[in-house]
C-alpha cells in the first residue's frame, strides 16, 4: 500500500511540475565551466567532434545537455562533426545536431556534417586517430567525406580542436585512453547524472577538460548561454523528485525509530 | 585437432597482443599498414559477431516462446520488434525520415525512457522502505547520501548554503578516493589479464576452460 502511494506522490509532483513549466537556476560548477571555457577558447571555424555514446533510454537526459553544447558551438561558428559509437545514439544525435544546426541557419557539409554510427568503438576511436576515412568513408547519408566542404580538410585527431563524449556509460573512458593518451586530443563529457562520480578522477588528472553533469549540468550549460530550455525544465521536476525521496527518507527513519523503540528486537529485522 | 587448433589460437592472440603493444614504439609504415589493417578486421570481426549475437538472442527467445507458456508473449513481442525493425531498415532504409527512424524515435525511445525513468520509483520507494540508520556505518552512509542528494538540486542551496561545498567534499575526497583505488585496480587488472593472452596462460576466451 505504502509503495503505491508513493509511486502516486511522485507521479503527481512530477507531472504537476512539468505542466507547470517551472524552471530553476543553479549556481554553476566548475566541472561545467570547464566544458563551456573549452568551446568558449576556440575560435570560429574550429572544428569540434560530438559523439553520441548513449543509448535511447537516456535521450531525455543526455539530448538537453548535447542540445546545449551544439548551441554553443553553432552560436560561436564552430563547426561540428557528429557521430556515433552506439548504434542509439546515431538516429538521436543525427537527428539533434540537424534541429540545432537549423535553428541556428548552419548548412550541411559546410558548418556541419553527420558521419554515422561504426561499431567496435575501441577501433574506430583509434582508427579515426590514423585517418578518419579509413572509418568512415562516406557521411551518414552516403556522401563522400572528400566531396564536403568541411571534411575535406578533416583528416584525423590533428585536424580536430576538441571532443565532446556525449554519453551514458564508460565510452569517454575510451576516449580518454585512446584518443587522448595516444594522440593527445582535448576531451570532455557530457555524461547523465549517475556516471558523473566516475569520471571525476580524470577531471583530476587533467585528461578531461570538464564534464556536464546529467540535467542539472543541462541547466548550467543554458544558463552560461543564457537560454533557459529542457535543461532548467527538467532540473525543476528533478529537484522536487529530490525533495519528495529526501522526505521519504525522513519519514521512514522516523517511522523505523519508533517502532524500534516500541520493540528492542526490531533493529535486526527488516521492515 | 582441438589442442592444434587452441595452439593456433593461443599463437595468433599471442602475435596479435605482442605487435600491438610494439607497434606503438614504433613509428615506421609496414607498422602502421599492418596496425590500420588489425583495426579495420577489429572492426569487421565486431560486426559478424553483431549478427551472430543477434541470431542467438532470436533462438533463445522463439525456444523460449515454444517451451515455456507462462513467457511466451514476452519473447513473441521481442521476435516481432526485432524482425519489424529489420524490415523497416532493409526494406526502406534507415535515413532521415525515413519508417524505420520514426519507429525508433516514436516508438523505441519512448518505450526505453519510460523502463528508465522507473527507477525514480523504485528509488523513491526504497527511500522510504529500505534507507535506514540501523548502525553507525549505515548511519554515516545515509547522511552522506542525504547531503549529497539535497545538495544538488536548488533546495539544497535555498537550505544552507554549505550543502553544496558539504556535498562537493564527499563526492571529491572520500568517493574520489574509493574510486581511485578502484580504477588503479581495474588497470593493473587489464595490464595483467592482456600479459597473460599474449602469454598464453589466460585462455577463457575461447569460450571453453
Amino acid at each position: 500500500m505504502a509503495r503505491r502511494i508513493i509511486f502516486a506522490l511522485l507521479a503527481a509532483i512530477l507531472i504537476a511540475v512539468m505542466l507547470s513549466h517551472a524552471r530553476s537556476s543553479v549556481p554553476v560548477t566548475a566541472q561545467t565551466q570547464g566544458v563551456y571555457d573549452a568551446i568558449a577558447a576556440l575560435d570560429s571555424g574550429a572544428v569540434v567532434m560530438m559523439s553520441f555514446d548513449h543509448e535511447a533510454a537516456t535521450i531525455p537526459e543526455v539530448g538537453p545537455l548535447a542540445s546545449a553544447i551544439a548551441d554553443h558551438c553553432f552560436r560561436r561558428g564552430i563547426r561540428v562533426i557528429g557521430l556515433a559509437l552506439f548504434a542509439e545514439g546515431n538516429a538521436a544525435g543525427h537527428e539533434l545536431l540537424a534541429r540545432r544546426a537549423a535553428a541556428f541557419h548552419r548548412v550541411y557539409g559546410t558548418d556541419w556534417v553527420y558521419l554515422g554510427y561504426r561499431p567496435q568503438y575501441t577501433a574506430a576511436i583509434l582508427g579515426m586517430g590514423e585517418s578518419i576515412r579509413d572509418v568512415f568513408p562516406a557521411d551518414d547519408d552516403g556522401r563522400s567525406l572528400d566531396s564536403l566542404p568541411l571534411t575535406r580538410r578533416v583528416h584525423n585527431y590533428h585536424d580536430v580542436n576538441l571532443i565532446v563524449s556525449i554519453a551514458d556509460g564508460s565510452m569517454p573512458t575510451y576516449w580518454v585512453e585512446y584518443a587522448g593518451a595516444r594522440y593527445h586530443t582535448r576531451i570532455v563529457a557530457a555524461l547523465s547524472a549517475v556516471m558523473v562520480t566516475s569520471y571525476i578522477p580524470y577531471l583530476g588528472s587533467g585528461q578531461l577538460a570538464g564534464i556536464v553533469n546529467g540535467l542539472r549540468g543541462a541547466a548550467e550549460y543554458e544558463q552560461l548561454l543564457n537560454a533557459p530550455g529542457a535543461g532548467a525544465r527538467g532540473m525543476a521536476a528533478q529537484s522536487a523528485a529530490h525533495a519528495l525521496i529526501a522526505l521519504l527518507v525522513i519519514v521512514g527513519n522516523v517511522e523505523a525509530w519508533r517502532l524500534r523503540r516500541r520493540s528492542p528486537k526490531w533493529n535486526r529485522k527488516p521492515s | 585437432m582441438p589442442a592444434l587448433r587452441d595452439r593456433l589460437t593461443v599463437s595468433v592472440a599471442a602475435a596479435t597482443g605482442a605487435f600491438m603493444v610494439v607497434q606503438y614504439f614504433v613509428n615506421a609504415a609496414w607498422s602502421d599498414g599492418v596496425y590500420r589493417t588489425l583495426l579495420d578486421w577489429m572492426q569487421i570481426i565486431f560486426a559478424a559477431s553483431l549478427v551472430v549475437g543477434v541470431i542467438s538472442v532470436l533462438r533463445n527467445h522463439l525456444s523460449r516462446a515454444i517451451s515455456k507458456p507462462q513467457e511466451r508473449w514476452y519473447s513473441l513481442i521481442l521476435i516481432v520488434s526485432a524482425l519489424a525493425m529489420s524490415l523497416l531498415g532493409f526494406a526502406f532504409g534507415a535515413g532521415r525520415g525515413s519508417s524505420f527512424l520514426w519507429a525508433f524515435d516514436h516508438l523505441q525511445a519512448p518505450m526505453q525512457s519510460t523502463v528508465f525513468s522507473l527507477l525514480a520509483f523504485y528509488i523513491a520507494s526504497a527511500a522510504f522502505r529500505g534507507f535506514r540508520a540501523r548502525s553507525g556505518e549505515s548511519a554515516i552512509l545515509l547522511a552522506a547520501a542525504f547531503i549529497v542528494l539535497v545538495a544538488r538540486v536548488p533546495l539544497g542551496e535555498s537550505l544552507s548554503g554549505h550543502a553544496s561545498s558539504a556535498a562537493d567534499w564527499i563526492v571529491n575526497v572520500p568517493a574520489l578516493a574509493a574510486k581511485r583505488a578502484m580504477l588503479i585496480g581495474i588497470g593493473l587488472g587489464m595490464v595483467a589479464t592482456a600479459l597473460k593472452v599474449i602469454a598464453g596462460v589466460e585462455r577463457t576466451y575461447m569460450g571453453r576452460r
